[in-house]
C-alpha cells in the first residue's frame, strides 16, 4: 500500500460512520417487514434511532455482579464489530485491509462472542450463566464455519490477504467451484447464527432465559449492546457479501457502491423471512444442526485442498 | 341408576361402615362414612371402582353438626355420576386419616386443608405448608368459623422465611419465578438443573390467595357470589360463575330455564374459543414463533367483541344468577355471532394446516413434557393434558349441565400425551366449539331466561358442579347456609390438579423444554410486593417497603 496513511483512516471513520447510521434503519426495515408478515401495522421504519436515544439517555444502572466488567464487555462488543467494519469492503476497497490478515479477523470474529460471555459473567445470575454456556457452545461450532470459509479461499488463492480472500476466494478454484458452492450453501443455512436471530437466539431466549447474558443491562449500556447487535448484522451481511456474492465490485463508484448495498439489504431481508417463519431451536437441537454444517464445511475444505 | 348401584356396591363391600346416603339426583351420590374407614373407601373408589380424583374439601361444621366435615369427591366418568365421600371428624384436634398414599392425587388439597381448616391429614406423606404464606403463624386456621374474614392473626412474622428442601446432590439450583416472561402469574418453581437438564422441582404457589372462599362465606349473598367467582380466573371466568350457579342450583334442586341454558353454554363456547387462541398463540410464543402468535391474536379479536357486543365485557361476562343469566342473545346478536364463527372457522383452518405441517413446533413438542395414563390416573390430571394422553374425559359429555345434553360435539383426543397432542386437541376443540355454538343458536326457543324464586334456599344442602373449562374439569363444591349465603363453598379449579403432574412432566427434560411445557398454566399477574412512587414536581423518588406498603392497605381498606 503506498496510499498516505491519512486515507485508510479516514476510510476507516467512514466505514464506520456508514454502519452506524445504517445499522438501525436496517434493524427498523426488518422490525417493519417482520410486522408485515404478522398482520400488524408495525412500529416506524425510524424507530430503532428512537430507541436508542431513549435508551442512552436513561438513568445508567449498574444491578450486575461486577459492574468493572459490565461496562468493559459492552464497550468491548462494539468496539470490536466495528474495527472488523474497518476490515470489510463496503462498496470500496476495505480501508484497512493493510493492517491485518484473515487471522485477525477470525480472532476479532470471536472476540465479538468472547464479549457476551464477559456481560453474561459479570452480571452473575443463574440466568444469565445459562445463557452464556449456551452461546459458548453455539459459538464454538459457529466460528470454525467462517474460518474455514476463509482458509478455503486462502488454499485457492495461497495467500491471506484480506482484499484477496473477500473478493470471492472461495470460487477462486479452477473449473466448477464446488467446494465455494458447497460453503456459500452452508453460509446461507447458518447466517441466523451468526446474527443471533431466531431460530437460533437460543443465549438470549426471551421466554426461557429472560435474555440471558444481557438481563443486567439497562439505560446506555443496553443501547450500546444493541447497538453493537445492529451493527452486528450489517457487519456479517457485509462479509458475507465480500466472501462469497462480490461480483459488480469492480463497476466503481456509484454502481458497485449501490450494488454492494443491494445485497446487503437482501441479506437482512433473508433474515427477516426466516426468523418471522420458524420457531426456536432448543440448544442441542441447534448443536446437532451447526455440527453437521461444520462437518459440510469441513468437507468443502478437503475438496479446495485437492484443487476443486 | 348407577349411583344406587355403586351405593350398592360399597354397601355390600363396607357394610356397617357407611352411615348413610343420600341421591339427590341419578348423577349425584354423597356417602357418609366412619372415619376409620375413610381410607379405605377411597382406595375401593379409586382403585377398584376406577373412579377420577376430583378433590377434598374440608369444611368447619361445628356451629351446625359440632364437628368438622371432610368430603372426598370423586367422578365416575363414564357412568356420569358424582359422588362425594363425607365423613365427620371430632371438634377436639381434628384429624382424619391421610388418602394421600393410596390416591397421589389427594396431596396438595389435603395439605390445603390442614392449613385453611386445621384438620391434620395423618400419615400424609409430604405434609409441607401450602397455601398459607411464610409470615403465618402455626395454627391459625383462617377457614374456620371463629375466624373473622378481616382478622390479622396474632404472631404474624414478615421475617419467617420458607423452608426450601435440600436440592440433590450435583444439582444446581435455578429459581424460576416467582416473575418470569412466560409465568404471568406468581409461581416459584426451584428447578434442581444437572447442566441443561431438570432433574427436579420444589413448587411453591399461592402467593397471590385472595381469600375468595372465605369473603363469601361471611359477607356476600348468594347473588353476589357468582361475579366475584367471575374474578378466579381472567381467562376461564364464566366457567367459574358457571360452576358456582350450577353448584347452588343442584344443592336447592332448581331448574333454570332452557332459554338460559342455552345461553350458558352459548358464552362458555365463546370463552373456550377465546381461551383456546390465546393459548396457541401463547404457546407459539414461548417456542419463538412470533408470527403465529401475532396471528392466532387477530383471529381471536372477533371473539372479544362480539363477547363483549352481548355482555358489554370482552371479558368477565357477568352472566349468571341463581336459577339463570342476565344476558339475552337478541336475533341481531345471533346472526353476527353465526357471522363470527363462519369467519373464525374459515381462518382457523389454514393455521391448523400451517401448524400440523410445521417440522420445526414439531421439533420442539414432540415427546415434550410427556404425561402418560398413569399420571393422567394418579395425579388427577384433567382436560386437554388428559384427552392428549388418550384419556376421553370431558365433563360437557360426562356430567352434562346447561344445554350439553341436548348438543352433538367430538371428544377430541390424541394419543402421544406430549406438548404437541395437547396443542393438536386444543386447535380442534375450536371447531368442536364453533359446531356447539351453531347448534345453540340453531334450537334456542324463545322463553324466561331466569327461574323466579320467592322462598329463601334451603340451609345445609351439598351440591356438586363440574364444568369443562377450557383448561379443564372446574369442579366446585357448595354447603348451602344462612343468612342468604352458603356456609362452605370449595372451587378447584383444572390448573390445581394439572399443576401437580409438571413436575413429572418435566423431570429429566431440557431446561429449554420447561416453559413449553408449563404453557398450560392461566396467567393471573396479581400481586406486587413493593413500588416506587416519584413526585413530579420535585423529582425526588421514595421506595416503599414491604411492610409500608401493608399498612397503606390496611388503613385503607
Amino acid at each position: 500500500m503506498t496510499l498516505p496513511p491519512l486515507i485508510p483512516l479516514a476510510g476507516a471513520a467512514a466505514n464506520i460512520a456508514v454502519v452506524l447510521l445504517a445499522a438501525p434503519l436496517f434493524e427498523g426495515l426488518l422490525r417493519k417487514l417482520t410486522a408485515r408478515i404478522q398482520s400488524r401495522q408495525g412500529p416506524p421504519l425510524l424507530q430503532p434511532y428512537f430507541d436508542l436515544l431513549k435508551l442512552l439517555g436513561k438513568e445508567d444502572i449498574e444491578s450486575g455482579e461486577t459492574p468493572r466488567m459490565q461496562r468493559f464487555a459492552v464497550y468491548l462488543a462494539l468496539a470490536t464489530v466495528l474495527t472488523v467494519a474497518c476490515l470489510v469492503p463496503m462498496g470500496f476497497p476495505a480501508p484497512l485491509d493493510a493492517v491485518g490478515d484473515a487471522i485477525l479477523l477470525i480472532y476479532l470474529l470471536t472476540l465479538a462472542g468472547i464479549c457476551t460471555l464477559l456481560a453474561g459473567l459479570a452480571a452473575g445470575s443463574t440466568f444469565s450463566v445459562l445463557g452464556i454456556s449456551r452461546e459458548m457452545m453455539s459459538m464454538m461450532l459457529l466460528e470454525p464455519l467462517l474460518a474455514v470459509a476463509l482458509v478455503t479461499g486462502a488454499v485457492h488463492t495461497r495467500s491471506f490477504r484480506l482484499d484477496t480472500l473477500l473478493n470471492g476466494s472461495v470460487y477462486a478454484s479452477g473449473g466448477v467451484p464446488w467446494s465455494g458452492l458447497i460453503l456459500l450453501g452452508v453460509l446461507l443455512l447458518s447466517f441466523q447464527g451468526f446474527v443471533q436471530r431466531v431460530p437460533f437466539d437460543i443465549a438470549e431466549a426471551e421466554t426461557e432465559l429472560m435474555e440471558g447474558p444481557l438481563m443486567e443491562y439497562s439505560g446506555p449500556k443496553l443501547a450500546l449492546f444493541k447497538y453493537a447487535q445492529m451493527s452486528k448484522l450489517v457487519v456479517y451481511s457485509s462479509l458475507a457479501v465480500g466472501l462469497f456474492i462480490p461480483w459488480g465490485s469492480e463497476l466503481g463508484f456509484p454502481w458497485a457502491w449501490l450494488l454492494f448495498w443491494g445485497k446487503v439489504l437482501a441479506f437482512v431481508l433473508l433474515v427477516t423471512l426466516v426468523a418471522a417463519t420458524h420457531a426456536r431451536y432448543r440448544i442441542d437441537q441447534a448443536i446437532r444442526y451447526f455440527a453437521t454444517l461444520l462437518a459440510a464445511a469441513l468437507g468443502a475444505l478437503l475438496l479446495a485442498s485437492c484443487g476443486l | 341408576m348407577v349411583a344406587r348401584e355403586r351405593l350398592t356396591q360399597l354397601k355390600q363391600r363396607f357394610g356397617p361402615a357407611i352411615q348413610r346416603a343420600d341421591l339427590p339426583a341419578e348423577d349425584r351420590l354423597f356417602v357418609f362414612v366412619d372415619a376409620d374407614a375413610v381410607r379405605d373407601v377411597c382406595r375401593h373408589v379409586f382403585r377398584e371402582l376406577d373412579a377420577r380424583y376430583v378433590i377434598t374439601v374440608g369444611a368447619d361444621d361445628r356451629p351446625y353438626s359440632g364437628t368438622y366435615l371432610v368430603a372426598h369427591n370423586f367422578a365416575f366418568d363414564r357412568d356420569h355420576v358424582l359422588v362425594s365421600v363425607l365423613t365427620h371428624v371430632p371438634p377436639e384436634q381434628p384429624a382424619l386419616d391421610s388418602i394421600s398414599d393410596v390416591v397421589p392425587a389427594a396431596n396438595w388439597a389435603e395439605r390445603e386443608m390442614r392449613d385453611l381448616v386445621g384438620i391434620e391429614p395423618v400419615g400424609h406423606s409430604y405434609p409441607k405448608r401450602l397455601v398459607l404464606p411464610d409470615a403465618w403463624p402455626e395454627g391459625v386456621h383462617p377457614l374456620r368459623k371463629d375466624f373473622a374474614m378481616n382478622q390479622v392473626p396474632e404472631g404474624l412474622d414478615d421475617t419467617r422465611e420458607f423452608a426450601f428442601d435440600e436440592p440433590p446432590p450435583g444439582c444446581t439450583v435455578v429459581p424460576f419465578g416467582p416473575f418470569h416472561p412466560t409465568l404471568d402469574e406468581p409461581a416459584h418453581f426451584r428447578l434442581y438443573l444437572e447442566g441443561e437438564r431438570v432433574r427436579g422441582c420444589e413448587y411453591r404457589g399461592f402467593m397471590a390467595h385472595r381469600g375468595i372462599e372465605k369473603l363469601a362465606e361471611s359477607v356476600m349473598t348468594y347473588n353476589d357470589i357468582p361475579m366475584l367467582a367471575e374474578r378466579i380466573c381472567g381467562i376461564c371466568g364464566c366457567v367459574h360463575n358457571v360452576a358456582y350457579a350450577q353448584a347452588v342450583e343442584s344443592a336447592a334442586a332448581l331448574r333454570t330455564p332452557p332459554r338460559a341454558e342455552y345461553i350458558r353454554t352459548i358464552l362458555l363456547e365463546i370463552e373456550r374459543l377465546h381461551s383456546h387462541l390465546l393459548w396457541t398463540g401463547l404457546a407459539c410464543h414461548i417456542v419463538g414463533f412470533d408470527t403465529l402468535f401475532m396471528q392466532c391474536f387477530r383471529i381471536r379479536e372477533p371473539v372479544m367483541w362480539i363477547a363483549e357486543k352481548i355482555s358489554g365485557n370482552r371479558k368477565t361476562y357477568a352472566l349468571c344468577l341463581i336459577g339463570g343469566v342476565r344476558w339475552d342473545i337478541t336475533p341481531a346478536l345471533k346472526t353476527e355471532l353465526l357471522g363470527v364463527v363462519d369467519t373464525l372457522d374459515r381462518e382457523w383452518r389454514p393455521v391448523v394446516a400451517a401448524v400440523s405441517r410445521d417440522k420445526n413446533i414439531q421439533k420442539r413438542t414432540r415427546g415434550v413434557g410427556v404425561a402418560d395414563k398413569t399420571l393422567v390416573k394418579n395425579a388427577g390430571l384433567v382436560g386437554p393434558v388428559a384427552r392428549a394422553s388418550g384419556v376421553a374425559i370431558d365433563c360437557r359429555r360426562d356430567h352434562p349441565y346447561a344445554a350439553y345434553d341436548r348438543l352433538q360435539f367430538d371428544v377430541v383426543t390424541a394419543d402421544d400425551a406430549d406438548v404437541w397432542s395437547r396443542l393438536m386437541v386444543r386447535m380442534h376443540e375450536v371447531f368442536e366449539a364453533t359446531r356447539i355454538i351453531r347448534q345453540c343458536l340453531d334450537r334456542m326457543e324463545p322463553g324466561p331466561l331466569q327461574l323466579p324464586i320467592h322462598d329463601e334456599l334451603p340451609a345445609g344442602r351439598m351440591g356438586l358442579s363440574s364444568v369443562e373449562a377450557p383448561r379443564g374439569e372446574s369442579h366446585h363444591f357448595v354447603i348451602t347456609g344462612e343468612n342468604n349465603r352458603p356456609r362452605r363453598w370449595r372451587v378447584r379449579a383444572p390448573t390445581y390438579q394439572n399443576l401437580q403432574g409438571i413436575p413429572a412432566m418435566i423431570k429429566d427434560q431440557q431446561l429449554a423444554d420447561m416453559t413449553i411445557s408449563l404453557g398450560s398454566i392461566d396467567p393471573c399477574f396479581s400481586c406486587t410486593d413493593r413500588l416506587e412512587t416519584v413526585d413530579l414536581r420535585t423529582g425526588a423518588a421514595r421506595v416503599w417497603t414491604e411492610a409500608e406498603l401493608k399498612q397503606l392497605a390496611r388503613h385503607t381498606s
